[in-house]
């Protein structure tokens, strides 16, 4: 088995103002002993993460880039993990808690405003489990206000004729 | 042609000591045009100022309604052939109002606006220039034009940003000007502009007609940033149950919003989703009505109205 690799990965949505939290997170994976820290980002974020310190950024678009994003990380071997969140509630960011847990990194730090915390694989895994299945709800939760939608005002707007046709 | 300026305002006595007499000194310099403000119930010292400050000025003190009912309640008691709204937050530059009115002398133009600036005078996030829409993903993504060059020509717009926009009231009123789907505030002036669109009018940008808008600084000290954000993601989602006619996209738009609920887990820190199609849910029956009208009244496609309405970008 390949030692693991002494560089660390820092995950965030790299949003406006998110600039401290970001240099925040690199000197925490430094202090941990990162000698190299990589990033996920897109073409967009890119940029903005190596002009931060990101030694490297790995590039993602779409489903496909993603999956090849992953299997990279789990090659590498990562020793350590930053995860950026956007409240010290550390709600949302299911897909930055997906990619913590699927690199494989055996110690992973949450950073938010005003709280950072270390977390444990089994709790990174139970977090992403309850919000993979608050997800599912609330997706579940949308068709269904959607389809009412749908079939309320479609039906309203196929009785109301038109001077031009817009067939629903 | 003769022009109403009416400056809609709740509890803005400090900015309209700034946006008034610049309206008023506007109002003089092309040849003297009425300056009404539409004050929307204000607790403050609004209506004594502009009484004592400015006589010249007509105050119409209205009981609260918001933004839009306010509009369209100043826009009824026009009697000039043109009218100029704006937001208590945006001082007018001199000459800004005959340009303006050049292109409403238009037979197909339903309103022309402004060129906005920051208060410093940049461009840098400015919003309501060069508007222009396209149907992606589960809302209608509207661009503001930021760059320089393109602001410097006359153009198409989707809408007219309702802090600095010249219209007919004739036409405001047949299209029932502001709706009162989108109560309390925004996207009204994105929906007239696209329903104007509908109607075969026109909507343009005019760079000559510049004014500094102070972005939102009403609506941030009246309510908490996430309010304003569920306020603004609602009335996107009522926009798209309104206005989008022609059934692929809708479904498309519909099925995307479905998913869209998701993302407050996905991705985080974004306005509750959920909440915002809750909120467009309780107004369900309004936006069928509203929907079923625009469906009689249209006389262009949603395909249509884009095309046309993104000439200057």
């Amino acid at each position: 088995m390949p030692p693991i690799d002494a560089t660390g990965l820092l995950l965030t949505f790299a949003r406006r103002g998110e600039d401290d939290a970001i240099r925040q997170a690199l000197g925490r994976l430094r202090v941990e002993g990162a000698v190299s820290v990589i990033s996920v980002g897109t073409p967009v974020s890119a940029p903005v993460l190596s002009e931060l310190g990101c030694d490297e950024v790995i590039i993602y678009g779409d489903g496909r880039n993603a999956r090849a994003a992953i299997t990279d990380l789990r090659r590498r071997r990562l020793a350590m993990a930053a995860l950026i969140y956007s409240d010290a509630s550390y709600a949302g960011h299911l897909k930055l808690e997906v990619l913590a847990l699927l690199s494989g990194a055996g110690w992973v730090q949450r950073i938010a405003p005003g709280a950072s915390s270390a977390i444990s694989r089994f709790s990174l895994a139970a977090s992403v489990l309850a919000k993979g299945l608050s997800a599912c709800a609330l997706a579940v939760i949308g068709t269904v206000i959607c389809t009412a939608a749908f079939v309320c005002l479609t039906l309203r707007q196929t009785a109301a004729g038109g001077r031009r046709a817009h067939r629903p | 042609m003769k022009a109403t300026i009416i400056i809609a305002s709740h509890n803005g006595c400090d900015l309209l000591a700034r946006s008034v007499p610049a309206a008023v000194e506007a109002s003089r310099e092309a040849g003297g045009h009425p300056v009404v403000v539409a004050d929307d119930g204000s607790t403050d010292d609004s209506i004594e100022f502009l009484c004592r400050t400015f006589p010249e000025v007509v105050v119409m003190a209205l009981p609260r309604r918001g933004f839009g009912a306010t509009c369209n309640r100043a826009v009824e008691a026009v009697e000039t052939d043109a009218a100029v709204l704006l937001n208590n937050d945006v001082v007018v530059t001199p000459g800004f109002l005959q340009p303006l009115l050049e292109h409403l002398a238009q037979p197909d133009v339903f309103a022309v606006g402004c060129k906005f600036l920051n208060p410093e005078g940049s461009l840098t996030d400015a919003l309501g220039n060069c508007t222009s829409g396209v149907w992606r993903g589960p809302l209608l993504s509207i661009r503001h034009e930021t760059r320089a060059e393109p602001l410097d020509h006359t153009c198409p717009q989707l809408y007219a940003n309702g802090g600095g926009m010249a219209f007919r009231p004739n036409r405001w009123r047949a299209l029932g000007g502001f709706d009162p789907l989108y109560h309390p505030f925004y996207w009204e002036d994105v929906d007239i502009g696209y329903r104007a669109w509908g109607r075969g009018w026109r909507v343009l940008y005019e760079p000559a007609s510049v004014v500094y808008h102070d972005q939102g600084s009403t609506m941030k000290r009246l309510h908490p940033a996430a309010h304003i954000e569920l306020m603004s993601a609602k009335n996107a989602v009522l926009f798209t149950w309104k206005n989008l006619l022609n059934g692929r996209l809708f479904r498309r738009a519909l099925a995307a919003q479905a998913r869209w609920a998701a993302d407050d887990v996905l991705i985080g820190g974004l306005p509750p989703r959920l909440r915002a199609l809750q909120g467009a849910l309780r107004q369900l029956p309004q936006a069928c009505r509203a929907r079923a009208n625009e469906q009689r009244e249209r006389l262009r496609s949603d395909e249509e109205i884009i095309a046309l309405s993104s000439g200057g970008g």
